[in-house]
């Protein structure tokens, strides 16, 4: 079979496997951003329980690999309570929890690397707590956050493969099963590489314009 | 009539005292210049006033309301208070406008357009009238503390507090700014400026305060501090100015 015919063979599967790879990490994204911003929250909160929370959780996510997170969920946690769970879910909550626990650092980050100075200006004015955290900290905080957003971003997308253990045919899994049926391991991993390639190198492209637009510099 | 009222004021970070203990009124429509070296609680003292920073124990009254970071109207009582940064602190991300606009439209409920008619008027008033539009980023030192002063005017205060508002500016920079100042201290505006421009302080202030090593530690007219200093730390840091 030569390169091209395996491609054409193959490129239909693939892209189906891709689609699914970008449902799950699109998904799981939406959730980790607004799990990020609750984390984070939680992590400034005047509330010790709350910080606590925050610090334990973020603790667990950064401190056990994200396979290992995968497995308790889909094996440990639905074994103990008897519930059933798709491979596709116990994926997005694994991927979710794991990118929630470092968007939430980097939310913090962001807020905290905003110029104190800028909460006095607007404290000064008379503007009340949570109209200086809204109007004037955060859409400087989000300025700041959107390179590391971003790079999380990337690591989730390609986290997917990971993932892909459970049990769903993503991308990195269709490719292992192509390359069952035709022992063409170089050229179909080459293919795979070059699908998540150019998806992430167009995020990237896409945020860097983002970045430019909103820049204050 | 006393704009506002000082007493037994107090302020330590941890275990380092830098206020300890200021008495001082300030007149309504008085302008207060306060001097001495770095390091010696003047800003301090200007943050207590506006509650920016918490005083470790005394009172200050502003219009007899005691300012307490932990009272329910603290953020109306600032609106009564402007306040003028070292580093400016205009809001990167708002325009000219905007940055001007923002606090009465959320404080004072003003609509858009009033707010914005009072900004340009503002801005013309400080001789930026063309800048409305423009983002902080383009401008220089001295527009973005013009800036920063019609910011604070937008609402209305009855008293304005400078933290050295000239200091982080290029040196040709420094006349339009205290231009601006001087202009709203002949129109009567209550002021309290700390500030190493002597110059502007004999010229404009009816009040210098000396502070040093967390007290007052000389006051008077400007005439007083400046031609008859008694202390002998005020004649030491004089000089040390002058020579500068």
């Amino acid at each position: 079979m030569s390169f091209f015919e395996l491609l054409s063979q193959s490129l239909p599967l693939l892209m189906q496997g891709l689609s699914l790879t970008l449902e799950l990490a699109a998904v799981s994204l939406a959730i980790a951003m607004v799990l990020g911003i609750i984390a984070s929250l939680m992590g400034m909160s005047k509330n010790p329980v709350f910080r606590a929370i925050n610090r334990a959780f973020v603790a667990i996510i950064r401190g056990t690999p994200l396979l290992v997170q995968g497995f308790f969920i889909y094996f440990g946690i639905t074994g103990v309570l008897g519930v059933r769970m798709s491979a596709f879910t116990a994926g997005v909550i694994a991927l979710s929890l794991n990118a929630g626990g470092y968007m939430s650092e980097i939310f913090r980050g962001g807020i905290q690397a905003v110029d104190p100075g800028q909460t006095e200006a607007a404290r000064s004015l008379g503007l009340s707590k949570s109209q200086t955290t809204w109007r004037i900290v955060i859409p400087q905080a989000i300025r700041i956050c959107i390179p590391s957003v971003v790079n999380q971003w990337c690591i989730t997308i390609k986290d997917t493969s990971i993932i892909s253990v459970l049990g769903f045919a993503e991308l990195t899994k269709i490719g292992q099963q192509i390359i069952a049926r035709t022992f063409r391991s170089f050229e179909v991993w080459i293919m795979v590489g070059i699908l998540y390639f150019v998806v992430i190198y167009l995020l990237t492209v896409l945020a860097h314009v983002v970045e430019r637009k909103v820049s204050l510099d | 009539m006393i704009k506002v009222e000082i007493s037994g004021l107090h302020k330590s970070f941890g275990d380092n005292e830098i206020l300890k203990g200021i008495d001082c009124n300030i007149e309504t429509g008085e302008v207060v210049c306060v001097i001495g070296p770095s390091g010696s609680g003047k800003s301090t003292f200007l943050r207590c006033i506006n509650c920016l920073e918490q005083p470790t124990s005394g009172t200050i009254k502003v219009d007899g309301h005691v300012m307490d970071e932990n009272a329910k109207n603290i953020d109306e009582l600032r609106e009564d208070v402007g306040m003028v940064f070292q580093q400016f602190n205009l809001f990167p991300h708002l325009s000219v406008l905007n940055n001007i606009t923002i606090a009465p439209i959320l404080r004072k409920k003003m609509g858009k357009e009033e707010a914005e008619r009072t900004a340009r008027d503002l801005l013309a008033r400080v001789g930026l009238a063309d800048k409305a539009d423009a983002m902080p980023r383009s401008l220089s030192g001295g527009q973005k503390q013009r800036v920063a002063i019609a910011r604070a005017l937008a609402m209305k205060p009855g008293l304005m507090l400078f933290d050295e508002p000239t200091s982080a500016l290029d040196p040709e920079m420094v006349g339009e700014v205290l231009d601006v100042m001087r202009q709203l201290a002949e129109e009567g505006m209550t002021m309290v400026c700390v500030t190493h421009e002597m110059g502007f302080a004999r010229q404009v202030a009816d009040r210098v305060l000396f502070i040093d090593g967390g007290v007052i530690a000389e006051e008077g007219t400007p005439n007083e501090i400046f031609g008859n200093p008694q202390s002998e730390r005020l004649q030491g840091f004089l000089n040390a100015v002058a020579e500068a």
